[in-house]
């Protein structure tokens, strides 16, 4: 005997105090914050309250990007390649969409950010990154 | 820590569907192979530790339901999950309770029915923030790391695919391995379907149903059984940041990796991994994360990973065999997988490892993998301490 059956799971969940703020800069002035480290000088991206680097709290929220470099990429089949973004002025990547550009990312590749017309305060208020205009 | 050892292991027939059994069942065939494969009966173990990660099967709070299939009645029982490493933390777990002095015989039990639940459901809902933007699961966070590996240390589809071939050949002679290919080849290899980037179908672990057991005992109980125990000499854990971007080309440096491994290498007296090591089962989820693991492990030095496959050093008959049961590449069914990793290579010391047996091992290594980087490092030797 086999039983069949799905599960639904609501959630509601709060991005805390630093979440929020990068989450609200996003959405009201498509603008990026990174958070800097008061302690290490780390600048992670996406803006959290403790440095991935050392565990300091952070405050300090500066504005990174919206230019940055591919680190690193791959591509499922159907779906849009996305990678690790290293944002203008921080030390952290950002993983999210590359939407333009056919077949395989070279390391190093420029790309910017491009935003949602219409924002909400989540990450895919960026809809991605796509090659910087006039870069080779 | 007071010397403690493996008695005994048993493992289910791991498949793609164990529709035959319910999941205590599964649990249960498990248990009651490690139980009779250490001579003992379930009145003989003091406490249980179970490996499972709830999210992957529908069902939660294993540590209620999953104990009656691993004997937990009127006895300790906690569950431990940490992603991939939940088994290998699980055995660690276990080895802590008896080296207490508060438990002699510990039964650690791993399993996972991925059959019957939604995995991706698990992994989509481990960060409602940041990871929903591309939301890849475990396949696509692994395949992200892989271009800059292979920039940065030379290695080709052609050294991955070698590794998958590897995997596959040997799970043959493993009568529970899920996947067995005796006739696989690196072409059919790369010409399996495109799954993220640069990762074929063949690259990649399946998904499994199983279970896997260990008895772990005192010194005092081990002893009495004289040649019969596998005696843990180290054992090591590190985790890392929950956010993939945070870590620095995470294949390529493997910090949590190079630091359990220097940390239990120092703990056991091993300086040179490749020679003093005679079998490894290193938990590898997809081909390119053998060779990375080569490189963290000590195998061989940055950007030889692809030459040790190449010229068979860590084939059944090379200078250290890695995976002689086929590895994750062939079986996984996550909660298991870690345990599975130290059953093995504990088979392996006490000469009970049939078909894929290493004449004469005496020193075995068994690693965990999890979430992004998480790790864990056992050395295991013949030799009591
Ligand atoms: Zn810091």
């Amino acid at each position: 005997m086999i039983l069949e059956g799905s599960i639904r799971l609501p959630f509601s969940y709060a991005a805390g105090v630093v979440g929020s703020r990068f989450l609200v800069a996003l959405r009201d002035e498509q603008v990026i914050l990174g958070g800097r480290c008061s302690d290490c000088g780390t600048v992670s991206c996406p803006a959290r309250s403790m440095c991935p680097e050392c565990g300091t709290h952070v405050d300090d929220l500066v504005e990174v990007g919206p230019g940055g470099t591919v680190e690193a990429w791959t591509e499922m089949p159907g779906k849009p390649a996305f990678g690790l973004i290293r944002l203008d002025g921080a030390d952290t990547a950002l993983i999210h969409h590359l939407l333009s550009g056919e077949g395989k990312w070279q390391p190093n590749t420029r790309v910017t950010a491009r935003f949602a017309p219409e924002r909400v305060g989540d990450i895919n208020d960026i809809e991605g990154f796509e090659e910087e205009r006039g870069a080779s | 820590m007071n010397p403690i050892a493996v008695i005994g292991t048993g493992q289910t027939k791991h498949s793609k569907a164990r529709l035959d059994v319910s999941q205590p069942e599964l649990i249960r065939e498990a248990a009651s192979a490690a139980l009779q494969d250490a001579d003992i009966g379930p009145d003989d173990i003091d406490a249980v530790v179970i490996s499972n990660m709830e999210m992957f099967e529908g069902r939660a709070f294993p540590e209620l339901w999953a104990g009656e299939g691993a004997y937990a009645f009127g006895k300790p029982c906690v569950k431990v999950a940490t992603g991939g490493t939940s088994g290998t933390s699980a055995c660690i777990a276990g080895f802590h309770q008896a080296a207490s002095g508060e438990f002699d015989t510990v039964l650690v039990v791993g399993f996972e029915k991925h059959s019957e639940g939604h995995t991706q459901t698990g992994m989509a809902l481990v960060d409602p923030f940041w990871d929903r933007a591309v939301a890849s699961g475990a396949l696509g966070n692994f395949a992200l790391s892989i271009s800059q590996y292979m920039a940065e240390r030379g290695v080709t589809e052609e050294h991955a695919a070698q590794v998958a071939v590897k995997a596959r050949r040997n799970a043959a002679n493993n009568p529970n391995a899920h996947l067995q290919m005796p006739d696989l080849t690196v072409d059919d290899v790369l010409a399996s379907r495109m799954l993220a980037e640069p990762l074929h179908l063949l690259d990649m672990c399946p998904q499994s149903d199983g279970a896997a057991a260990i008895v772990v005992a005192s010194e005092e109980t081990a002893r009495r059984r004289g040649s019969q125990a596998a005696w843990v000499r180290a054992a090591t854990t590190r985790h890392d940041q929950p956010y993939l971007g945070d870590l620095d080309r995470r294949l390529v440096t493997m910090r949590a990796l190079r630091d359990a491994a220097q940390a239990a290498y120092t703990r056991a007296g091993i300086t040179d991994p490749l020679r003093e090591f005679d079998i490894a089962e290193i938990y590898e989820p997809a081909s390119y994360a053998e060779l990375a693991w080569y490189e963290a492990l000590g195998f061989c030095k940055e950007g030889e990973a692809g030459r040790l496959i190449t010229e068979g050093v860590t084939a059944m008959d090379g200078e250290l065999p890695v995976n002689p049961s086929g590895g994750v590449l062939s079986t996984n069914p996550v909660g298991a997988s870690g345990v599975i990793r130290v059953a093995e290579a504990s088979a392996q010391l006490l000469g009970r490892a049939g078909a894929h047996q290493v004449a004469g091992a005496a020193t075995a290594l068994a690693t965990g993998y999890g979430v992004y980087a998480w790790s864990d490092v056992i050395v295991m030797r013949t030799e009591k301490p």
